[in-house]
């Protein structure tokens, strides 16, 4: 008999960030679906196939996205939404404060570009505070890191709707200067206000994570 | 036997199941081949519909799970009707019976 948990885990390893039991239903169906096809007479290495096909090419994504899709659309106001928005706020603010003259960022110098070194430490607080938010309404794991993802997300999309006009502006005005400045920026700005900032973003929801975990043992 | 567009597959699926689960409860693959054997095969539902539809009936309180051992010691996670369920299956059945009516008055499908 394959272990069918395991099959699932390698296959649909990504499920385990919205529930640990999603995996073990969905194998204990397979397994179901298994004896079943053996017992109508199938050979084991065809009802094997037959049942892995389940899991497999456009089944196993179709199945992702609309476990995905259940899972953020359910509560998205109360436990993504507003949590994530309270984030954002606090993740600008920081930003902003930052920004100020007295307090300016000491900011890291890579491929000739700025980046908010001092913003980014504080980022993993912003996660925390927008998983804890989340958790408050009940959150599974993945919207806690959707709630914790949300100010990064605003921003990058924001950078990105920004190069967008600049690009277009810059077409009008044939200024090569200005479209190679934007093209050399293009490789700093997302990934230091988008990539950068999730990362740290994530690390404090798992932090957050780690610590409700240990908190609900003691 | 023709198959059943996919919307309307959908939207006629929590009565499915929620009248299933009102008799007893089942778990996953039990309801999935019930639903198919009562069906004829018309309503077929695979594991990207199921389980997440299942897991949103959960969600607004309309069913229970928990995991149960079985006999031969396996686990499964059941799902029971709850109160709160057994109270939409009435409006739920309503809704269709009225939507049928509707395009009965229309199509007279019922004579073709």
């Amino acid at each position: 008999m394959p272990n069918w948990t395991q099959i699932v885990r390698k296959k649909l390893g990504v499920l385990e960030i919205c529930s640990p039991e999603f995996t073990e239903e969905l194998a204990a169906h397979l397994e179901d679906r298994y004896e079943a096809l053996r017992c109508e007479g199938l050979s084991a290495e065809v009802a094997l196939q037959h049942t892995i096909g389940q899991i497999e090419g456009r089944c196993r994504v179709w199945l992702v996205i609309r476990f995905l899709q259940e899972e953020l659309m359910s509560g998205f106001i109360t436990k993504i939404a507003l949590p994530g928005l309270l984030t954002s706020a606090a993740a600008f603010v920081f930003y902003w404060a930052l920004a100020l003259d007295h307090i300016q960022p000491r900011v890291i110098w890579l491929l000739g570009g700025q980046l908010p070194l001092w913003w980014w430490c504080l980022l993993p607080i912003c996660g925390a505070l927008g998983a804890l938010l989340s958790q408050r309404k009940g959150r599974s794991r993945l919207q806690g890191m959707a709630a914790s993802l949300l100010p990064s997300a605003i921003l990058c999309s924001l950078v990105l709707l920004i190069f967008v006009v600049g690009f277009t502006m810059s077409g009008f005005v044939n200024h090569y200067q200005l479209v190679s400045a934007r093209l050399e920026s293009l490789g700093i700005v997302p990934p230091g206000f988008g990539l950068v900032p999730a990362a740290f973003s994530l690390l404090g929801a798992g932090i957050a994570e780690v610590s409700t975990k240990t908190s609900r043992l003691a | 036997m023709a198959l059943v567009n996919a919307q309307i597959k959908r939207g006629s699926a929590e009565l499915a199941v929620l009248t299933l689960l009102a008799e007893h409860a089942l778990h996953g693959y039990e309801i999935a081949k019930q639903i198919e054997e009562q069906t004829g095969g018309v309503l077929r539902f695979d594991m990207a519909s199921l389980y997440p539809m299942l897991h949103r009936l959960e969600r607004k309180s309309w069913v229970n799970a928990e995991w149960q051992t079985l006999p031969n010691g396996r686990r499964r996670r059941c799902y029971r009707l709850t109160a709160s369920g057994r109270k939409q299956i009435g409006p739920l059945r309503a809704q269709w019976r009225a939507f049928f009516q509707a395009l009965q008055s229309v199509t007279g499908f019922q004579n073709a």
